[in-house]
């Protein structure tokens, strides 16, 4: 996958995602009986595999008297569930930020830290399809551009490209983009151009920023590496 | 008796074979198009997604794109997203194959075949429908004249949910 972001961003994503899932579907085990029922079996009917559509919710029965005893009650008891849940859920975002951000001091002290972002300024003369990221000779990123992420990027969005670990000393950063442009239309051409730097790991989180500009003067884009210190 | 053998001998020939991603969450990826945007999975949760994965050099491929297409153009509205992920090794064969079957919908390559290794390809055409939630529905290998038909019955309960 293009998407290089290491594995301890997966990881994060991953921990995260199981965190969030295991609470909901415990409030949702509490709020509804009948996800206690057992899932219907998987279905293959050639020549199309199915998967089962999920379980409609039981329909109430006109018939039934013990449900029409029970109906007075039953709309504040649901409110009363309804707003425990809702607060279950709240709890469990709240949890996972604070997870998320204890992860990330732990994976990612600051004396260690390094995290390169990009932005995109105004990008008439360039249309940005990938990023490839260097550190020291190594790729450490190499993202792909969907057209929406990159308008995105256009309206002002900066986007975390990369974030890791350096020890202490002299690193190099190279950033290859490849894109479109300058060109109008179908004129527009394969277009790759790199920037580096060479930057002072110290004490202290590291930030980089890729930055692209349109050059008017020369109807060229332009692409430089700004040090956040 | 020679019935029965007839039918365990033939049977497993015509059943479709499992799908062991059915059920499960689509594998997300992100791919360089031929035709149309650049697709990322993951941009199109909340939408019916389908995904078709052909070759250049897969003559009973054309027949689906094309039901594919007419289908997007009927349900792209109603949030009916469709790609179509081309296998090849070879970049231009993909591009002008791409070109030819002139669909509206993102034609995507995936030269190294990451994608159809993550996503299980196992015959071409195989298309995959993935619901609003992200998850794998249902799945078609070679469904030859009828591609519109089937295709439809599989969308449309998708759509409504």
């Amino acid at each position: 996958m293009p998407n290089i972001d290491g594995t301890r961003v997966a990881h994060t994503s991953w921990v995260r995602r199981w965190s969030v899932a295991f609470a909901l579907s415990g409030a949702a085990l509490l709020a509804t009986p009948a996800a206690w029922s057992e899932p219907p079996a998987e279905g293959v009917a050639p020549p199309a595999v199915t998967a089962p559509a999920p379980a409609p919710a039981p329909q109430p029965t006109a018939s039934a008297p013990a449900a029409a005893t029970d109906a007075p009650a039953a709309p504040s008891d649901t409110r009363g569930l309804d707003s425990e849940v809702q607060d279950l859920k709240k709890d469990v975002v709240d949890l996972n930020k604070d997870l998320f951000v204890l992860e990330e001091e732990l994976l990612f002290p600051a004396n260690t830290q390094v995290a390169v972002f990009l932005s995109m300024d105004v990008g008439s003369f360039f249309a940005l399809d990938t990023v490839q990221l260097k550190v020291d000779n190594k790729e450490v990123a190499n993202y792909l551009y969907t057209p929406r992420e990159a308008e995105a990027l256009l309206k002002g969005g900066v986007q975390r490209l990369y974030l890791g670990n350096l020890k202490l000393g002299q690193h190099e950063l190279v950033a290859f983009f490849s894109g479109k442009g300058p060109g109008n239309g179908e004129n527009d051409r394969d277009y790759t151009r790199g920037a580096s730097v060479k930057f002072e790991k110290t004490v202290g989180a590291k930030y980089l920023e890729l930055k692209i500009t349109d050059r008017q003067r020369k109807a060229q884009p332009e692409f430089e590496i700004k040090d956040w210190d | 008796m020679v019935a029965l053998l007839a039918c365990l001998l033939v049977a497993p020939l015509h059943a479709a074979p499992a799908y062991a991603l059915l059920g499960r969450e689509a594998p997300d990826f992100a791919l360089h198009a031929l035709v149309g945007g650049n697709v990322r999975l993951s941009e199109h949760r909340g939408d019916v997604v389908v995904v078709t994965f052909w070759g250049s050099r897969c003559s009973t491929c054309r027949a689906p794109l094309a039901a594919l297409d007419a289908l997007f153009a009927t349900y792209q509205s109603a949030g009916l997203v469709a790609v179509g992920v081309g296998v090849d090794d070879n970049a231009n064969a993909s591009r002008e194959f791409a070109q030819s079957v002139r669909v509206r919908f993102p034609m995507l390559m995936d030269p190294d075949k990451g994608v159809a290794r993550d996503w299980q390809v196992d015959t071409l055409p195989m298309t995959v429908f993935i619901d609003r939630s992200g998850k794998v529905r249902a799945v078609t290998r070679d469904v030859g004249k009828n591609a519109e038909a089937v295709y439809r019955s599989e969308i449309r309960p998708l759509l409504d949910e």
